[in-house]
């Protein structure tokens, strides 16, 4: 989870206007599903890598593409095995598109202050009570995180094994950890609802913010360079720009 | 107290999380079997994560923990369980079950007994803990203090030789402590090694013998719970304050009334002042 919780630093990915960055994981996310082939989507993986660099994320992106090897690899056997034309080309192809898209929001989430997020979900004429749930939500994240790691040394300590053979044991597994997450969850959104409305949330229609936030230079540049980057996607997709024959490439099996 | 076979040996384990933050710092004890132990000291001095080593939950970055005299490295969570029962804080992260019964059947499944031994111990645990008419109830319908209840019977039903308690009194009323008290009383006379976290220390002064005291991931004190808890020096440094008794002893001491040193528990004092009193009015 350490992978997708925001770090405090001062860079020029940092600094930009969260909608920008929200533009951003759009845009990439965009990207990597207008595409079932290898190289469109290496060249749209690597392009992040700049954005990476700048970041300074280079470590936590990683780990958050690390912590989806599992998946990956049930991507791979389930595509290669029930696909019979071309099926490890094309996994391979979905593995790519999912790390793009894990990758762009990976980077959202990594350089965004949960409550600029707010702030920037206002400016976007979204109504504060669901500004302030969407934010409280992201910043719910770690603490979540950290009450599973709870449960699963409560759950350790009587015994239970979290690794066990066969599917349906494995199902059957998640139930001594889903359901305390799920009831505490529950439990604590009604607590957090208790205690806003005790600090009298939602009393005043117009309310002043300690924070305020800005569109930059730096934020149009990146958002005409974003723009720019999907008008030429779309135009490949739509094959306006023609590309060599190389760029539909695939793998024989 | 350090003499004889310990059941837990703990020598020179440091652990250090993933933010570099050193949780445990060259750290070395002794628990024999049947010792009543509590870990005490401020936030973050490193109690629960000592206690999470126990069992595997944590493994130590440097050192080794021997339990029974077997190094635990090389042991599962799930076999040190057998061995090492934490009940934690939170009873509400260990319960998921429909019913209380399905709730006692889960940490007993665990342990590969069949369905009659099962049974039996199920329905003993629950007449133990008087939870026999809350049999089939859902364990979220508890209160704060029955689900408590409830989550400790789920360990003491696996019968482990060493107990881990973390802050067993937090939120638990006079009625509830009596009862708690009750069941490691019963545990000890049974040759079970108990070790409890607690900030609670006038708990700690009455009913445990030995005290340790941690502050930043080190062991500052460790000895009789008398000598470590009325050490004001070492209290502070703790971030704890004097029990009740012995505030009460400096506080006569004040006024001229010299406390014998022996004198350490309520009953002692109320026998002392008793004492004192008739003394001083037959003298009159």
């Amino acid at each position: 989870m350490n992978a997708f919780k925001f770090l405090k630093r001062n860079t020029i990915i940092h600094r930009l206007d969260p909608r920008t960055k929200l533009l951003f994981a759009l845009v990439y996310t965009i990207n990597a599903l207008m595409f079932t082939e290898i190289v469109p989507l290496i060249f749209i993986f690597l392009s992040l890598l700049p954005f990476i660099v700048l970041g300074k994320l280079f470590r936590q992106w990683i780990k958050s593409l690390r912590s989806l090897a599992f998946l990956y690899l049930f991507i791979l056997i389930i595509n290669t095995l029930f696909i019979t034309n071309n099926g490890f080309s094309f996994s391979l192809a979905m593995i790519i598109r999912i790390s793009i898209m894990i990758s762009a929001f990976s980077i959202f989430f990594l350089t965004v202050d949960p409550n600029h997020l707010a702030l920037s979900l206002i400016s976007m004429k979204i109504p504060y009570e669901f500004a302030f749930s969407f934010s409280l939500a992201f910043r719910f994240v770690p603490t979540i995180a950290i009450e599973a790691q709870n449960i699963i040394d409560s759950q350790q300590s009587r015994g239970y094994e979290m690794q066990k053979k066969g599917i349906i044991n494995q199902i059957k597994n998640l139930f001594p950890l889903l359901v305390p997450l799920i009831i505490g969850s529950i439990k604590r959104a009604f607590n957090v609802a208790e205690a806003l409305e005790s600090r009298a949330f939602g009393s005043t229609k117009k309310r002043t913010y300690y924070i305020t936030i800005r569109y930059t230079i730096s934020d149009w540049i990146f958002t005409i360079l974003l723009l720019f980057i999907i008008i030429v996607v779309i135009l490949i997709r739509l094959q306006i720009i023609i590309m060599p024959i190389w760029f539909n490439w695939s793998l024989p099996v | 107290m350090k003499t004889g076979n310990p059941i837990i040996h703990i020598s020179e384990v440091n652990y250090v999380y993933p933010n570099n933050t050193t949780a445990l710092n060259e750290i070395s004890l002794r628990i024999n079997e049947g010792e009543l132990v509590a870990i005490m000291g401020q936030n973050g001095a490193g109690k629960t994560t000592l206690v999470r080593t126990l069992n595997g939950l944590i493994r130590p970055t440097k050192g080794a923990i021997y339990i029974k005299g077997e190094n635990n490295s090389m042991k599962s969570i799930a076999e040190l369980s057998k061995i090492v029962g934490i009940i934690f804080q939170n009873p509400l992260h260990q319960l998921f079950s429909n019913n209380i019964e399905e709730e006692l059947k889960f940490s007993l499944k665990n342990l590969n007994y069949n369905k009659e031994q099962i049974q039996q111990k199920v329905d003993s645990i629950l007449i133990k803990f008087n939870l026999e008419k809350y049999r089939n109830r859902s364990p979220f319908n508890l209160s704060g203090g029955e689900a408590k209840k409830l989550a400790l019977a789920t360990i003491l039903c696996r019968e482990p030789e060493i107990l881990v308690f973390d802050e067993p009194t937090l939120g638990q009323d006079a009625k509830e402590i009596a009862f708690f008290l009750e069941v490691i009383q019963s545990e000890i006379e049974n040759g079970k090694t108990i070790i409890m976290v607690t900030h609670n220390i006038e708990f700690a002064y009455d009913y445990i013998p030995r005290t340790i005291l941690m502050a930043h991931g080190h062991i500052i004190a460790d000895g009789p719970t008398e000598q470590v808890l009325t050490n004001n020096f070492l209290v502070g440094k703790a971030s704890l304050i004097l029990p009740q008794i012995h505030q009460f002893k400096l506080g006569l001491e004040k006024i001229g009334i010299n406390v014998p040193n022996e004198v350490f528990k309520q009953q002692e004092m109320i026998s002392f002042i008793n004492q004192y009193f008739k003394t001083k009015l037959t003298s009159k």
